[in-house]
């Protein structure tokens, strides 16, 4: 669509730079990532950054009628003839869109296949852990934050000629380029977080997108160790932004975007150590503003509430995450019963007037009799939710099913498969408090995720084929279709959801800083159900990321 | 309390916006410039705004009206106008502001001046606005969930004329409102585009112009003030 607040033009600026994330605008646009992005390469460097999305299928299959190529928002013009096409990657099943947006663009599916005049393709993102699945289709992947590397690979964009372009990127720090690369890249860490500003002018929409709000990231990286958790693993160390920073961002943007609702974001807002103050700081800029965090964790649940007005509306997300203590020891999720009845109390005290639970199953180790538990918890909280919602308060269970991904203590545990999760999702479903509306995650995607999660060289003809059959937009349930890649399986001999995988062969194109030594040792904790600190004030849990210039940076 | 009229410009990209979604980006060009919009009441407090003709998606408007209540004490000064265009996303333009006084004004839009280019033979869609020109009705079909509903497009379509541009011709005409009603721009189009034998695509639709009913506050009625750069 376009045309938002704070759109940049630069007319005629070299390197023409687009960037894209594989889903559709009204998705997209909110990405955090790539706000930066193009804040960043259009105000700091002298580099043009437009952006592309996804097309709709509707709208796709009109433009392969009409011959018309994906443009750019900003110039409409076309993205093919750009000098740099960089995709932020949030997850698996969005990997498809990515072969959908090459073909629209008419951008050669391989990197071996483009020459002179096509554009250099380059991946980042958290799914990036594991690039195998996508390495033919990209010239070259970003691993971990690129802040301080966007000098360096716009002045390689200015290069003359592709090979000069390519060696140029070759030679800055993170940039893993597959077939030329002989060593894992290792994931870049911004240490400038902490005292850089937020995006303070981001791009507004001027439809309504998933999130109409001011985001301000307060905090990169968590330290609390569930050991399921790839970004808890991948975004290490904790970076804390001060809070005089946080609250004149939060000032500045909510002039820039004419929003009455902040939220402050990280992967665990709670944790964040300058949280009350910077809620109360930011409550007093405006009247009647609301702020809001993105996610709770229960152990500070109730305190955290606390820092909200009593005149809260709408729901509040709570993640136990398993239904038994012994499995949340298990994925070092310390959380006890009477912390989980004393969160859900504060929040219906607090007047929220929705609760959600969030679940997860097919976890390693996990039982049956961990499954019931999700039902006996449900019940507690829907008990609860009579007791002091006073019929008010809805509650909804939301259970998703686990996939083991890269870069985490579980990386090479066995994925639960298809009939163990479908046998589970029955289990919660006859086991369920009346009254509690119960969501799972559709089986069939959660084995496409696992397949590509740890997919090695060679998946990326999975992905190609089931794309040619037809896949795209898997992430939504009304396209996803586990036809197309039961085809691309057959075609290419690759068994879906194989439950266990040989090697890390991630390691091999990407070095995350996470020592194996501590994988191991979390494992085998897990498995005696031991917790691990967080070493944010505990003791430090030698997970290998900190050293020389890079190391934890926390509000005292 | 004081009412605002102000007219907009909506152009380029900004053509593609939804009604609902042009209501909302005038509400948020007020809160970039800091301009404050006073609230219904009630439960859930809305802004007081209102867009009383809408312009269809895709349609440019070179002269559109936005209503907006505004809480006593903020006046409609040059430097408020500079302020929302300069907090405008590209392609909404507000152009004028006239402060209406107390009374809430509802203004109801009596006719409106409308151009589209139509590719194709030039002649042919000339003779088919001629042809439209000098016919006594032109009676077509509209049909709805609510059924089928006859209407003679010349109580509502008139002074259409077609110019010859570079690949076909551009058409502008008037749409009336009456008591029961008024016909739409595509409707007049199909019917035009069917008699010269051309596709019916409205390119570049604009809306020209709005006639209101008695007018709107002029800057010279008593305190009443116009700006405009």
């Amino acid at each position: 669509m376009g045309g938002e607040f704070n759109l940049r033009l630069k007319p005629g600026a070299r390197p023409r730079i687009v960037l894209s994330y594989p889903d559709v605008y009204e998705i997209g646009v909110s990405n955090p990532a790539l706000q930066i992005l193009y804040s960043q390469l259009n105000d700091a460097t002298p580099a043009s950054a437009e952006r592309a999305y996804c097309p709709w299928p509707d709208m796709a299959d009109l433009m392969r009628v009409a011959d018309v190529p994906l443009w750019t928002l900003e110039t409409f013009a076309p993205v093919s003839e750009c000098d740099l096409w960089g995709f932020t990657l949030p997850h698996e099943l969005c990997y498809a869109n990515v072969l959908e947006m090459l073909d629209l663009a008419g951008v050669p599916l391989h990197a071996a296949e483009r020459d002179g005049g096509d554009p250099i393709v380059l991946g980042g993102g958290p799914a990036v852990a594991n690039p195998w699945p996508l390495a033919p289709f990209f010239d070259a992947f970003f691993v971990g934050e690129v802040e301080d590397h966007l000098e360096a690979i716009v002045a390689a964009m200015q290069q003359d000629g592709r090979e000069a372009r390519l060696r140029a990127l070759a030679a800055i720090p993170g940039m893993w380029m597959p077939g030329r690369s002989t060593q894992p890249a290792e994931r870049q860490i911004s240490m400038g977080f902490s005292t850089s500003d937020p995006v303070l002018r981001p791009v507004v929409p001027v439809l309504e997108a998933v999130h109409d709000r001011v985001v301000i990231e307060v905090m990169r990286g968590c330290t609390a160790g569930c050991r399921f958790c790839q970004a808890g693993m991948w975004y290490r160390p904790v970076r804390e932004r001060p809070v005089d920073l946080v609250v004149a961002a939060a000032d500045r943007l909510l002039d820039e975007t004419g929003c009455d609702e902040v939220s402050l974001l990280s992967l665990s807002s709670c944790d964040y150590g300058g949280v009350a103050e910077a809620l109360t700081r930011i409550r007093e800029l405006r009247p009647g503003l609301r702020v809001s965090l993105p996610s709770l964790r229960i152990d500070s649940a109730a305190e955290s509430l606390a820092g909200f007005a009593a005149d809260q509306r709408g729901s509040l997300t709570l993640a136990p995450e398993a239904g038994t203590q012994v499995l949340r020891d298990a994925i070092n999720k310390g959380v006890d019963e009477a912390q989980f009845d004393e969160a859900v109390r504060a929040t219906f005290k607090g007047g929220f007037t929705g609760l959600k639970l969030y679940f997860m199953i097919g976890l390693p180790g996990e039982t049956d009799e961990d499954v019931l538990g999700i039902a006996r918890m449900a019940a507690t909280a829907a008990r609860l939710a009579r007791e002091i919602g006073r019929g008010r308060a809805r509650l909804s269970v939301s259970v998703s099913s686990y996939v083991p991904k890269a870069h985490t203590p579980f990386e090479l545990e066995p994925f639960a498969g298809a009939d163990t999760l479908r046998r589970r999702q029955q289990l919660v479903r006859e086991a369920a408090p009346r009254g509690v509306r119960v969501a799972f995650h559709d089986v069939a995607a959660s084995v496409v995720e696992a397949t590509l999660a740890r997919g090695g060289p060679g998946t990326d003809r999975l992905v190609e084929e089931a794309w040619r059959c037809g896949a795209r937009f898997d992430g939504w349930s009304e396209h996803f279709d586990m036809r197309h890649w039961e085809q691309a399986a057959a075609v290419t001999g690759i068994t879906l959801g194989e439950p266990t995988v040989a090697s890390a062969t991630w390691r091999d194109a990407v070095d995350a800083r996470l020592d194996e030594d501590f994988f191991a040792g979390e494992l085998e904790r897990s498995r005696a159900g031991e917790l691990t600190e967080d070493c944010r004030d505990g003791a430090c849990a030698a997970c290998g990321v900190c050293g020389g210039e890079i190391g934890m940076e926390l509000l005292v | 309390m004081t009412w605002w009229l102000i007219t907009f410009a909506r152009r380029g990209s900004a053509r593609y916006l939804s009604h609902l979604d042009t209501s909302r980006v005038v509400q948020r060009t007020f809160a970039r410039a800091g301009v404050p919009i006073a609230l219904s009441e009630g439960m859930r407090p809305k802004p007081r705004i209102s867009l009383p003709l809408p312009l269809p998606v895709g349609a440019a408007g070179a002269s559109e009206l936005a209503v907006i209540e505004v809480p006593e004490g903020v006046e409609a000064t040059t430097d408020v106008l500079k302020a929302l265009r300069a907090a405008s996303p590209p392609g909404v333009e507000p152009l004028h502001i006239v402060d209406a006084g107390e009374r809430h004004p509802r203004p109801q839009a009596s006719a409106a001046e409308y151009a589209c280019v139509l590719d194709g033979d030039a002649g042919a869609i000339a003779a088919a606005v001629e042809r439209y020109s000098d016919a006594e009705h032109a009676i077509r079909e509209r049909v709805s969930p609510k059924g089928t509903r006859r209407l003679d497009l010349k109580d509502y379509a008139g002074d259409v004329v077609a110019t010859p541009v570079e690949g076909g011709a551009r058409v502008g005409f008037t749409i009336r409102r009456r008591s029961d009603g008024a016909a739409r721009p595509q409707e007049l189009i199909d019917l035009i585009a069917e008699w010269a034998e051309v596709e019916p695509v409205m390119r570049g639709l604009e809306r020209l112009g709005i006639a209101w009913d008695h007018g709107l506050p002029s800057p010279q009625a008593g305190q009443r003030k116009e700006l405009s750069t």
